[in-house]
């Protein structure tokens, strides 16, 4: 009685935690603009993959194997090298059309605001917008940017300071006039930016935000500390039934890419890897082992030692999925929600893959994640080769956790199991 | 003819409710065209949706989508755990019609 009073109290605390990061609308237009940008950085992450396959240059030769990877670089420097633009678009896009206003505008409109805040000279050419800063670099000052753009571009169109066409106009060329006053307005708001800034120490406003933001936060989320605290969070929403993963995802994403992006940039230049936290540690390592909890261990173990018909049935139904990292039917039909039984391993288990991913790596023997990004939905063992950069000791590593999991839910599951087999009994 | 949406983060695990659904409703001889949705797409699936399901683990998504469900009106319910875990396309696809009260 006791301990369900507790789980009420729990559940009271987390599912208004779970709303409010879902429904918050800076939240949710981050996360649908990353939706956005998906598809284009999964592309180029193929790409990548494809440019760097293993032996290929010892097959070739290295002159062909030059020109071979040359011929695709352009398939990822225009869309994971420039994600940050997308992004930005998708925010505005997203944003404006929570506001119930014309979405493709309050796209361009972030995306040129962003653009005025860029630097647009390198090495002393102007007329240069360098890739880099259209990339995780520029993410942070993108986000803030799309934000205020997108809320900047409503206010005055809600304002209605807008040329209104006489009648008989056609309706495509009303709405871009109408467009006109609320983007000028915006944009000019956002020249007085950064003309602001170029006369304060950090010359621009991209410099500020990496300085004061962007540095600090993405220094915090590489630490295995933090990583352990969101891991151990993200358990605990879905111990309550609650979608752990997006809702941590929501607020790490942008530290997670921004992290990605200069392992991806370290690993085409063929230096040493900054980051082991990336977002593909989480991704590959721990939500591509079966899902969240890395539930894929579960179902070989049920299909190992379980009897009762009940789990049986579970891990029939759940393996097809989980085998593609979907685990909800592990999840709510095992079920680890609110189950006091499983609790233990649930949440131990992605913290000890965590630490062994971490120290591995740490240590050399498994090379961080590349950058790569691996779509989430990849089979184990092959997103650990994917997502290390086509590295074999990833596959391995992504092996042991599974193995290391599967004994920590053992003596757990086979008590659920015998649980269940003897109800089952004396059901007959 | 009933159309009933599923919606989860990505429309990943619902879809394999989905299919235990259709099956439910073809056993039963009832029409029913049956779909899901990443949570996204949700609001502006509605519309040709006669009732909206809602992932267990999407739960905290009720309030915003109640809003939505109001103004194209139709019901609105979150998908029964258990039924969810089982992959139950009958219980859930009782419950939809039951939602739809018909």
């Amino acid at each position: 009685m006791n301990d369900s009073k507790f789980m009420q109290l729990l559940e009271n605390i987390l599912m208004p935690i779970a709303e409010k990061l879902n429904n918050n609308r800076y939240l949710t237009a981050l996360r649908d603009g990353f939706m956005v940008a998906l598809p284009l950085i999964i592309f180029g992450s193929i790409f990548v993959v494809l440019a760097n396959f293993p032996f290929l240059d010892r097959m070739i030769g290295e002159e062909a194997f030059a020109a071979y990877q040359s011929a695709l670089g352009p398939a990822s420097d225009a869309t994971l090298g420039i994600m940050g633009t997308f992004v930005i678009i998708g925010i505005g896009y997203k944003l404006t059309q929570h506001y119930g206003g014309e979405a493709i505008y309050g796209g361009v409109v972030a995306f040129a605001a962003f653009l005025i805040l860029t630097p647009q000279v390198l090495e002393g050419v102007s007329g240069v917008i360098p890739t880099s800063s259209l990339g995780a670099e520029g993410m942070f000052l993108g986000i803030f940017t799309a934000f205020i753009a997108a809320e900047l571009y409503r206010f005055f169109v809600q304002k209605n300071w807008t040329i209104k066409m006489p009648a008989g106009v056609p309706e495509a060329v009303s709405r871009s006039f109408s467009a006109l006053i609320p983007i000028t307005m915006t944009l000019t708001a956002f020249i007085l930016v950064r003309i602001i800034f170029s006369y304060t120490p950090f010359d621009t406003v991209q410099n500020f935000i990496y300085t004061i933001i962007q540095e600090p936060l993405t220094a915090l989320g590489s630490g295995l500390t933090a990583t352990i605290i969101i891991v151990l969070l993200t358990q605990v929403f879905w111990f309550f039934g609650l979608h752990g993963q997006i809702i941590t995802n929501s607020v790490m994403d942008p530290i997670w890419y921004a992290l990605n992006d200069q392992n991806l940039q370290a690993f085409q230049a063929g230096t040493e890897l900054p980051n082991i936290i990336t977002k593909q540690f989480i991704d590959s390592f721990l939500v591509g082992s079966g899902g969240s909890g890395m539930t894929l261990s579960v179902i070989l173990l049920i299909f190992i030692i379980g009897k009762s018909r009940q789990l049986k049935e579970i891990g029939r139904l759940g393996a097809p999925a989980g085998l593609f990292n979907v685990n909800e039917p592990i999840i709510f039909g095992l079920p680890i929600i609110m189950n006091p039984l499983v609790l233990i391993p649930w949440i131990l288990a992605p913290v000890v893959a965590t630490v062994i991913t971490y120290t591995s790596m740490v240590t050399g023997l498994v090379p961080p994640p590349a950058g790569i990004i691996v779509p989430w939905t990849t089979p184990p063992i092959l997103n650990g080769f994917l997502a290390t950069g086509n590295a074999w000791q990833g596959a391995v590593l992504q092996l042991v956790n599974i193995l290391v999991v599967m004994a920590i839910w053992w003596p757990f599951l086979k008590l659920l199991d015998k649980n269940y087999y003897e109800s089952e009994k004396s059901a007959k | 003819m009933k159309r009933i949406l599923l919606a989860c983060a990505s429309g990943m695990s619902t879809s394999i409710l989905v299919r235990k659904m259709e099956e439910a409703a073809e056993e039963k001889g009832i029409e029913a065209e049956i779909w899901a949705v990443a949570q996204d797409k949700a609001p502006s699936e509605m519309e040709r949706a006669d009732v909206l399901l809602i992932g267990p683990q999407m739960r905290f998504m009720k309030k915003k989508y109640s809003k939505v469900a109001e103004e194209v009106g139709i019901p609105l319910d979150v998908i029964d755990p258990v039924a969810y875990g089982r992959a139950d396309g009958e219980a859930v696809l009782n419950k939809a019609i039951e939602l739809i009260g018909e």
